[in-house]
């Protein structure tokens, strides 16, 4: 036997996932920074944390869903896979101590046998986006009754590559909503499909609002923020468990 | 508070490099504390961060209850013109203070490049460039690091040096301040500064004025203050087990230049290679016990999560202890997935051993500094090395499995021929071939980069002229035409700025107009190649009537005043030319550490002596 298939038939197949934020500290890190950061605090603790194998052996800690930079998340999740056994509590206590200010440990599962991978079992995300009005709220209102009326609506997305139209209705799931907040403030809420075939970012969808339907608002102070990454209406802790 | 609006930091690149937070990083109230010190690097984040020197001196003060220690590099330029455009100061990372407002802002001056970025930053800051015109209640600006052995060409620009080694003295200056502090700052900062030349190893170049002949020639630095001392001698740790040090490194979220922890196992080196300005300025050797070293790794690892170590010195091989001390770490850190490693390798095969051992994880490319492509060049340098060593310790290296070596080399060494320009390709071509021979095939890949050489204060060539820029392109063609095989890649460095390098490292006080000049017409991050701008300079030195080859082009005669020689690293002008004129013959000066001693007068002028822990047990 192989020295890779005897470690593989060794892998203890114990799987922790758990559900982070992405707070204000944090904002204008990168998705592989936070996760070089998660990798850190993890070692800082003292989790068991299972490794590839190989010339370069790296932790085997995965993602759901990569966040940009500028965005805040109380809804980011990971999947670790641990080397030996560790109970949930432990887990935790050992966890949130070695956590840097900016990520905030909400909740936590230990899993027997191979989860399905976040990545593809996340199929929508919810954001809010905060921006300052120029306008009136009602305009705004206005501008969102004019949008959810529509069937279908395209956006030029521009890469430094090229330039292509897609159409973002069918990345939404219904309506976008709005709440005036204090100091005038619009507070955007839209929910995202992720899809196979692509999706839409947060971005675009307010980009989209002000050239096109011509909301007010001062879009380059916008704050995006993630609310929820879900899988069928489920939050990704309960969804995809162990294999049976 | 200086406030970063999401429009500011969504404007620019890495807008990391200025949120600070990270893991390990300090935050205190300014009101709890006596004394507030911003230590700056003037490069961006990335390489900031990266400096051993600073991390020690971060913790070293934050662990005064007394004095809040936070840090500030240079804003990249995309940042820097949304500051300029907003109105925004420089500000601290640790708690956005505006930079101004700190007791001390202390740069530390690793390469002579990065002088307009020191200017570029107190403009930033809002403080007064010039020493001279900073009023009360303003920072003292504080110098350090290894270009304070010629400092006078920055000299206008700062309040103060510190000389050597600044693990002691600092904290000496700080309770220095805080007593005057309590005191009611009687005699404002000239006080201050008269006082703070009591402490050893700090230099205020207020306090002393060059004088110069009729001919124009530097002829002495006379002082101006009974107080000042006539040679400020370099501070240095006598003990590097007893002196206080990093235990507990800011992690930071991006990438850095070298983002690891780093291990100090000695400081100092006595190799003796005569164009080394650190080996020359550093001594005596230092070493810390193997059990230090042993629970300083455990501990840094613990704190900070890191998974590479670099087991850092000027010559980490000749550490006396390596070999237990990588047992013991390969033992202390089984199974946890770190990475060790040697950022200079000896050129023999106990390194390549040694390095095949501690890459068991992950396993990079090596790399070499022959320096000079011919024996008797490389005895003119006393580089010990010969080509058989380079070429026993590349075929271990291949027989353990690597594949890819890279070799430094300079260009410009005083006494060179084209028979040693040469020599280099070759040198590259029997390392490709002797891959072939063990191998049975080719696939190896050597990288050659080539420096071109700056003649450094307080060195045994502080006397010799640059190769002029002609010179210096006609030497790296010549190389290139020499260069035959293809697995052989040539790299080398830019010529204008090794020639500019030349001017300022061994310049003197009337440089200052110059940098000042040459920044107000645009000069920043000289060392960066897209950012590097001659015309800048050359349009100073144009307009000050200064002729650079004053500076660099010019063979010193012996007994020329230097105008570096009052802050020194303790290392004597007879025994300097003593080695320039062995280089002359091609004669070697062993290492003293184990032998005999070889006179150079650090030792004795600095209380110190060599510390081998191999040779003590």
């Amino acid at each position: 036997m192989s020295e890779n298939a005897k470690n593989a038939v060794q892998r203890a197949m114990i799987y922790c996932r758990a559900r982070i934020t992405k707070d204000e500290p944090l904002r204008y890190i990168s998705h592989l920074d936070y996760a070089s950061m998660m990798q850190r605090a993890i070692r800082r603790a003292k989790i068991p944390a299972a490794y590839s194998e190989g010339f370069n052996p790296h932790m085997k800690l995965s993602f759901a869903s990569a966040l940009s930079v500028g965005v805040t998340s109380n809804a980011e999740y990971m999947d670790l896979e641990l080397a030996r056994p560790m109970e949930e509590h432990a887990i935790g206590e050992s966890l949130r101590p070695a956590l840097p200010e900016g990520v905030r440990l909400i909740a936590l599962r230990v899993m027997a046998g191979k989860p399905k991978a976040l990545m593809s079992l996340t199929d929508e995300a919810v954001y809010e986006i905060t921006v300052p009005l120029c306008g009136a709220f009602s305009d705004a209102q206005k501008v969102l009754e004019d949008f959810n009326a529509t069937k279908e609506c395209t956006f030029l997305r521009k890469t430094p590559k090229k330039t292509r139209e897609i159409e973002v209705r069918q990345y939404l799931c219904g309506n976008l909503y709005a709440e005036a907040a204090e100091d005038d403030l619009l507070r955007l809420v839209m929910a995202i499909r992720i899809t196979p075939g692509g999706s839409v970012k947060p971005q675009e969808i307010l980009a989209l609002l002000c050239e096109r339907f011509s909301l007010l608002v001062h879009a380059e102070t916008a704050l995006v923020h993630r609310s929820a990454l879900l899988c069928n209406g489920q939050d990704l802790l309960s969804a995809g468990g162990a294999k049976p | 508070m200086v406030s970063l609006t999401p429009d500011l930091l969504q404007a620019v690149t890495k807008p990391a490099r200025y949120t600070g937070h990270e893991w390990n990083s300090s935050g205190k109230c300014h009101a709890d504390v006596s004394c507030t010190f911003a230590f700056s690097m003037p490069d961006v984040y990335e390489v900031g961060m990266s400096n051993l020197g600073l991390k020690i001196l971060y913790e070293i003060l934050n662990r005064r209850d007394d004095t809040a220690a936070e840090r500030v590099y240079a804003p990249w330029v995309d940042m820097e013109a949304e500051m300029r455009k907003r109105g925004l100061p420089l500000f601290s990372l640790e708690t956005r203070t505006p930079v101004r407002e700190f007791d001390f802002l202390g740069f530390s001056l690793q390469y002579e490049m990065i002088y307009t970025n020191v200017l570029n930053m107190l403009d930033l800051a809002g403080i007064p460039l010039l020493a001279s015109e900073r009023g009360e209640g303003e920072p003292f600006v504080v110098g350090g690091g290894p270009c304070v052995y010629n400092v006078e060409p920055v000299a206008d620009f700062f309040d103060l040096f510190v000389i050597g080694e600044g693990e002691e003295v600092l904290g000496e200056l700080v309770s220095l301040f805080v007593a005057w502090k309590r005191e009611g700052r009687p005699g404002g900062r000239k006080e201050f500064l008269r006082r703070a030349v009591g402490i050893s190893g700090i230099y205020v170049p207020s306090l002393y004025a060059p004088r110069y002949d009729a001919a124009g020639d530097f002829c002495g630095m006379e002082r101006l203050d009974e107080a000042a001392p006539a040679v400020v001698y370099k501070r240095l740790m006598r003990d590097m087990d007893e002196a206080g040090t990093m235990e507990k490194p800011v992690v930071p979220y991006i990438d850095i230049v070298h983002d690891r922890i780093m291990l100090e196992l000695f400081r100092g080196c006595s190799r003796g290679c005569r164009f080394c300005q650190a080996g020359m300025a550093y001594r005596p050797v230092r070493e810390r016990s193997k059990e230090r070293l042993r629970s300083l790794a455990r501990k840094m690892a613990d704190v900070t999560g890191y998974d590479e170590m670099s087991l850092t010195s000027l010559s980490s091989a000749d550490y006396s202890c390596l070999d237990g001390l990588v047992d013991d770490l390969m033992e202390d850190f089984a199974g946890e997935q770190v990475s060790f490693s040697l950022p200079s390798l000896r050129i023999d095969s106990f390194s390549i051993g040694l390095a095949d051992r501690m890459q068991q994880v992950r396993k990079s490319g090596l790399t070499f500094a022959p320096e000079a492509g011919t024996q008797r060049m490389r005895d003119v340098i006393n580089k010990g090395v010969t080509e058989e060593n380079l070429l026993q310790a590349v075929s271990a290296a291949f027989e353990k499995g690597w594949k890819s070596v890279k070799l430094y080399f300079m260009l410009g060494l005083p006494t060179e021929t084209d028979e040693d320009i040469i020599g280099i390709a070759r040198l590259a071509k029997k390392v490709v071939d002797r891959y072939q021979e063990i191998k049975g095939k080719r696939g190896a890949k050597v990288t050659i980069s080539v420096s071109c050489f700056v003649p450094k204060a307080f060195t045994p060539f502080q006397w010799a002229a640059q190769d002029s820029l002609e010179e210096f392109e006609r030497k790296q063609h010549l190389l290139k035409e020499n260069i035959r095989d293809r697995s052989i890649q040539f790299n080398y460095h830019d010529a204008r700025v090794s020639r500019l390098e030349g001017v300022l490292a061994r310049g003197d006080r009337r440089l200052s107009k110059v940098i000042f000049e040459a920044w107000k017409r645009g000069a920043k991050f000289d060392g960066w190649s897209d950012q590097f701008h001659e015309e800048y300079w050359l349009d100073a030195f144009e307009a000050l009537g200064v002729v650079p080859e004053y500076y660099n082009g010019r063979e010193r005669e012996k007994e020329e005043k230097f105008p570096w020689e009052h802050t020194s690293p303790g290392v004597s002008r007879a025994f300097l030319w003593t080695e320039r004129e062995r280089s002359l013959r091609g004669e070697l000066t062993p290492d003293c550490r184990r032998g005999r001693c070889t006179g150079c007068a650090v030792c004795p002028t600095l209380d110190a002596r060599v510390i081998d822990r191999e040779a003590r047990s």
